[in-house]
């Protein structure tokens, strides 16, 4: 069989070489009920959190205090990136009722929060409307 | 029964307590005790400004300044600033707070050649200093956000002290510092904040710092 293209492959990265990189989705619905806790023990083991929403800027200063209670010569800390999809520079008037009207009904804002411990997450870079992870 | 109190509730709860605490003491301070603070990422020149301030208008400094990250870890004040223009003073209480930060690697002081007991030590007051940065941010009339103007603006840090601002419904300036750097771009942060007043200082040499102060008689 001809294969020309595999040729020009890079070499196969060693499994040893390779992290396993746990990403959990949180509901932020669950967010709400629970507070950091529902995803403390997360961060701590060195998994990504995903909630499905972009937190309110007193929910972000929430985490910040919280996670650095938790600040240990093991825990260093998160990198902390939302986007929020509901606003933007291109939304128009019309768009900006009808995303409001949106999130009232479903009682949380569009968008999406990540929020990866610093030890596996070493940067997270607004672009400004992508979020790019550096790990 | 007692039902369990849900953290979204909690967080309602604290909002309507801060609003009525800040409405009270609104009411009773009637300007004589007003607070400005200074808010801002780690070794952006809070405390060079705080220094600046305070040097121009007592005679004295604040705070030590350092390159090592974290050189402020606790929340300093200093009472009764009155500051002069056209005519007009105006007296306040300055207050400078530790940089805000969602990550503290006492390693990274280390490389500032740190003993590693000193540089946990450093660490573990840091973090306390992030937290209770945190916590005076009810307190405040009028916060001036220190950025450096020679770092990207755009970050998490800098968009959960503005949010947290407007929420608090807080007047704010925005500082763009270092601006006697070359490497300073203080439109890069009037363009990534536009809803902001933005005045580009040098905290260290003092330019610009005479708009500054005018402009804190506009916001307050």
């Amino acid at each position: 069989m001809h294969c020309d293209w595999a040729v020009n492959l890079p070499e196969n990265p060693k499994v040893s070489d390779m992290k396993n990189i746990m990403i959990k989705m949180i509901p932020y619905e669950k967010f709400k009920k629970d507070g950091i806790k529902s995803f403390l023990n997360d961060l701590q083991k060195d998994t990504i959190i995903l909630i499905d929403a972009k937190l309110n800027p007193e929910e972000e200063a929430l985490i910040i205090k919280e996670t650095m209670e938790e600040v240990s010569s093991r825990f260093k800390g998160i990198e902390l990136g939302s986007l929020d999809l509901s606003s933007g520079d291109k939304t128009t008037p019309f768009e900006k009722i009808r995303n409001s009207i949106i999130e009232t009904i479903i009682g949380k804002k569009r968008g999406f929060t990540i929020i990866g411990p610093a030890k596996i997450v070493r940067k997270i870079k607004r672009d400004p409307e992508d979020l790019l992870l550096y790990m | 029964m007692v039902p369990q109190t849900e953290f979204g509730d909690l967080m309602v709860l604290r909002r309507i307590g801060r609003k009525l605490r800040s409405l009270v003491s609104r009411i009773f301070r009637k300007r004589k005790n007003i607070k400005i603070g200074l808010y801002g990422p780690v070794n952006s020149g809070k405390t060079t400004l705080a220094n600046k301030i305070c040097m121009d208008w007592l005679g004295e400094e604040l705070g030590k300044v350092s390159v090592i990250p974290h050189e402020t870890r606790e929340v300093k004040m200093k009472e009764s600033v009155t500051i002069k223009d056209n005519g007009k003073s105006l007296t306040f209480n300055l207050v400078d707070t530790p940089g805000i930060a969602t990550k503290i690697d006492f390693e990274d002081f280390i490389k500032y050649g740190l003993k590693k007991r000193t540089a946990k030590q450093r660490a573990k007051e840091a973090t306390k200093g992030v937290i209770e940065a945190i916590k005076w941010l009810d307190d405040m009339d009028l916060v001036l956000v220190v950025l450096d103007s020679t770092k990207d603006p755009l970050t998490q840090v800098n968009i959960t002290i503005l949010g947290n601002l407007d929420a608090r419904k807080i007047p704010l300036l925005i500082v763009a510092n270092k601006v006697d750097l070359k490497r300073s771009k203080a439109s890069r942060v009037r363009s990534a904040f536009p809803n902001y007043k933005t005045i580009g200082i040098s905290a260290k040499t003092g330019f610009n710092i005479d708009e500054l102060y005018k402009e804190l008689f506009n916001a307050l």
